[in-house]
């Protein structure tokens, strides 16, 4: 690794400790290199323990799971990034397949009329949460939990806890086709993925969100229109969610009242072990979609394995806990003889 | 003999010698006034007394025993900061023994009953209106003020009071029961460090006064016989430097207002008006808590104005709109460069390119190459020292920090500019090139809004100095024909001010 070491007179440093420390050194740069690094090796391990992980079947589950899960994923992180956090996106993809469900099945309306009310209606809940937010200065954490509260309970007082079924089959496509082998879902996710990561990397909006969750009185001084980008980040995680609960109604052929129960931790849990900082201002979509993909790998092994569902939430919450601690133990370990 | 006693005590911070050879000696039964302008030097040397600040070289002496070797001999000092930092929400007579262990409350429970019995002694002792048990938001703010200087006292018997402008928030009458409290206090033998800016307390309550001036103590000189006059001059420094100057050349066209504020009222601020004119500097002079940061704040729009408009070029500058504002074309460099300047989780090219993005689109999608030739421009004019580009930008100095905010300020091409203290913990030589740069900017048409503490500031850069104080404007002054005795009058509200212009 260095030429120095191998040089005669030269004060002899082990080469091993040097190169893996230049690796995690390299890893840690790299904002992504960390839970890059993470999904290969969970990867790796996964193919080892269960001959059945690596087999197209088993690969077609994992992506048709993760796209759910990743594009709440995808507004969740863009929150984060921008400061904020919004815990009602699972009661709102919950609302938007009832809703969906109920224009399609009980109004006849047409299927992708029906699909374009749901995601505006999600763009609306979103958006709803950022104008209380920003006009009334409350903190989004308190206000998306009693937000949830009212979508949720929308959602029972509407569909009264039972699914709604005969959901028509144009749009079931959307949930359960595959196009070369890959789950439609997850090639919507690819998208709205690449939509968003670019708009992230490369606009001015992007940059904004950047700043904001870096500073926002200073992004304020500077003449930035910190409002109107908060209220267009929750207005794009409800948009997401939205599009999520539909996906899953397509998926299932129901439109199921507890659709988007699931939807509120693991996205978070997804973003920080992508390297979206809880305070804002780091990190990108792409790293927290990445986070998904650990955890629903995590999560696929377990079933794999035939662990009891009783001990599945322990066994992923404790590799999350592991997941997230390594990065800071790698920092650690870098910064001990630095100082 | 004296209870304390500071000999040529040194401090300096990367750029700035914030104390340099200062002497200062307590006796006990005597009230000791602290005095200098803002950045004198006068709060480090309140911390160094109470030893939150370890000196770079000096002695620090408390009852002729060395303070710097022991460091519990600074329990004899108590000291009162300006800003209340009180628990509202719990009693008084917990805000007085917190933390608990060291009280001597700290047991496995807390005995509400002994402890609001001990807290009864010092309500009475330093004429607290208020009893043991009250939630501290329910009592007044003087009272506050009194429990802060109780809860100071109180810890042991201390033998000297430090008290830093203890009256800013209270009324005519607070402030006689306060004084009533203090000389009380030192007619016990306590010695009593008082620290103010207004004049009449200054003279009614001193015994010794000591002036600081740029870190330096001038000298330590008895009340009796001193002039409210001789006071402001030691301040100030009669001797303003034959230096270099950096007021625009050429001729200001009086007519040709850029920006006009009528009435302006918002947060501490009433009743303000003035105009900018095309190519000027116009200084503001106040001191700290003036309301000129607000005003500034107000204008552009980061706070809401209660009352009141500002007229750009003819055009109202919508309230509560910085973005409108900056579209207008102002820019406000705030004095609080961490809090409202830098984004400290982005790369250097990343905070200067910010204010700019709308430039270096191509189709909606920033430009690196723009971007890149717009941030290397930016770097080289504004004389930026960094090892590249993509690091972030809190690893820089503080004058490097200044220097690219500046220029991200720039690049937008402003035609107001709002500088907040722009060379605030900047050291000499970068502060000239700020000075530098406004000059150049005026010249080239700019109207320039310079809020400075900095008379020696406003005097080199400013055309014109409008003062303020208590939130309201005192006087607008030519700098040319004004001496510093009658800016210092109208910053700290002396009755008489002489308007000149």
């Amino acid at each position: 690794m260095s030429l120095e070491t191998t040089l005669p007179g030269a004060t002899p440093t082990p080469p091993k400790v040097s190169s893996i420390r230049a690796l995690i050194a390299r890893m840690v740069a790299n904002p992504l290199g960390g839970v890059i690094g993470a999904m290969i090796l969970i990867f790796g391990i996964s193919c080892l323990l269960s001959p059945h992980f690596l087999t197209s079947f088993n690969m077609i589950i994992i992506a048709r799971a993760l796209a759910f899960i990743g594009l709440v994923t995808i507004g969740q992180a863009v929150l984060m990034i921008l400061g904020e956090l919004d815990l009602s996106v699972g009661a709102i993809g919950g609302l938007a397949g009832v809703v969906g469900g109920m224009l399609m099945v009980q109004v006849g309306l047409n299927p992708w009329l029906s699909l374009a009310l749901c995601l505006l209606m999600g763009a609306g809940c979103g958006l709803l949460n950022g104008l209380l937010i920003t006009q009334l200065r409350l903190h989004s954490l308190v206000l998306t939990i009693g937000m949830a509260g009212v979508y949720g309970g929308a959602n029972l007082v509407a569909t009264r806890g039972v699914a709604i079924t005969g959901v028509p089959h144009e749009i079931s496509f959307l949930g359960r086709g595959l196009v070369l082998g890959v789950p439609v879902p997850f090639l919507v996710l690819l998208v709205c993925l690449t939509v968003v990561a670019f708009v992230m990397m490369r606009t001015p909006v992007g940059r904004y969100i950047y700043a904001i969750g870096s500073n926002p009185q200073a992004a304020r001084m500077l003449g930035i229109r910190v409002n109107a980008i908060r209220m267009g980040a929750f207005a794009l995680a409800g948009f997401l969610s939205a599009l999520a609960g539909i996906l899953m109604v397509a998926r299932l052929g129901t439109a199921q009242p507890s659709i988007g129960d699931t939807w509120v931790l693991s996205p978070i849990a997804a973003a920080v072990i992508g390297g979206v900082a809880t305070t804002g201002g780091l990190g990108s979509p792409v790293g927290a979609v990445l986070g998904a993909v650990i955890i629903g790998i995590i999560e696929d092994i377990i079933v794999l394995f035939g662990i009891s569902p009783y001990w599945q939430s322990v066994v992923s919450g404790g590799i999350v806990v592991l997941a997230i601690s390594l990065d800071s133990l790698a920092r650690h370990y870098l910064n001990r003889d630095a100082s | 003999m004296a209870v304390l006693q500071v000999e040529a005590v040194r401090k300096s911070y990367p750029g700035v010698v914030a104390l340099d050879h200062v002497d200062l000696t307590l006796e006990p039964g005597k009230i000791h006034i602290l005095a200098g302008e803002n950045g004198a030097g006068k709060s480090t040397l309140i911390k160094t007394l109470t030893g939150l600040v370890t000196p770079d070289e000096g002695t620090v002496l408390i009852e002729g025993q060395d303070a710097l070797a022991d460091h519990s001999l600074f329990s004899r000092i108590a000291y009162v900061p300006q800003e209340l930092n009180l628990f509202p929400s719990m009693t008084v007579a917990e805000n007085m023994f917190m933390p608990f262990h060291r009280s001597g409350f700290g047991h496995l429970t807390i005995s509400r009953k002994a402890m609001e019995a001990e807290a009864s002694r010092f309500i009475e002792r330093f004429g607290i209106h208020a009893r043991p048990g009250q939630t501290v938001s329910r009592i007044s703010v003087s009272d506050q003020q009194l429990l802060q200087i109780a809860r100071a006292a109180c810890r042991d018997e201390f033998k000297v009071l430090i008290l830093d402008e203890p009256t800013s928030s209270l009324t005519a009458n607070e402030t006689e029961h306060l004084f009533r409290i203090i000389t009380t206090l030192r007619d016990s033998g306590c010695a009593i460090v008082f620290v103010s800016h207004k004049m009449e307390e200054i003279f009614s309550l001193g015994d010794t006064v000591t002036v600081l001036r740029n870190g330096r103590s001038v000298g330590t000189y008895p009340m009796d016989g001193m002039t409210e006059d001789q006071l402001i001059r030691l301040m100030s420094g009669s001797s303003v430097q034959l230096e270099e100057k950096f007021q625009p050349r050429g001729d200001i066209d009086d007519s040709d207002i850029l920006l006009s504020v009528e009435g302006l009222t918002g947060p501490g601020f009433s009743d303000v008006s003035f105009q900018l004119r095309r190519g000027e500097i116009l200084g503001f002079a106040g001191l700290v808590g003036a309301g000129r940061s607000e005003v500034m704040q107000t204008m552009f729009g980061y706070h809401s104005a209660k009352s009141g408009r500002c007229m750009f070029n003819g055009k109202e500058i919508p309230r509560g709109r910085t973005d409108r504002a900056v579209a207008m074309g102002m820019v406000y460099l705030s004095e609080e460069r961490k809090h409202h300047g830098i984004f400290p989780l982005l790369s250097v090219r990343e905070n200067i390119s910010l204010s700019v993005l709308e430039k270096m689109k191509r189709g909606g999608i920033i430009s690196s190459g723009k971007e890149k030739s717009i941030v290397s421009e930016t770097i080289q004019k504004f004389d930026v020292r960094t090892s590249s580009v993509g690091k972030k930008i809190v690893f820089l100095s503080g004058g490097n920090q200044q220097k690219a905010i500046i220029g991200r300020a720039m690049a937008r091409r402003p035609r107001i500019l709002i500088f907040d203290e722009p060379t605030k913990g900047i050291d000499i030589g970068t502060k000239f090139q700020i000075y530098r740069i406004m000059q150049q900017l005026a010249e080239e048409g700019v109207g320039i809004i310079l809020v400075s503490s900095e008379m020696t500031e406003l005097q080199r850069c400013a055309t014109r100095i409008i003062t303020m104080y208590g939130g309201r404007t005192t006087g607008s002054f030519d700098q040319a024909t004004t001496d510093v005795n009658t800016l210092v009058g109208a910053i700290i509200g002396a009755t008489e001010t002489r308007h000149v212009a």
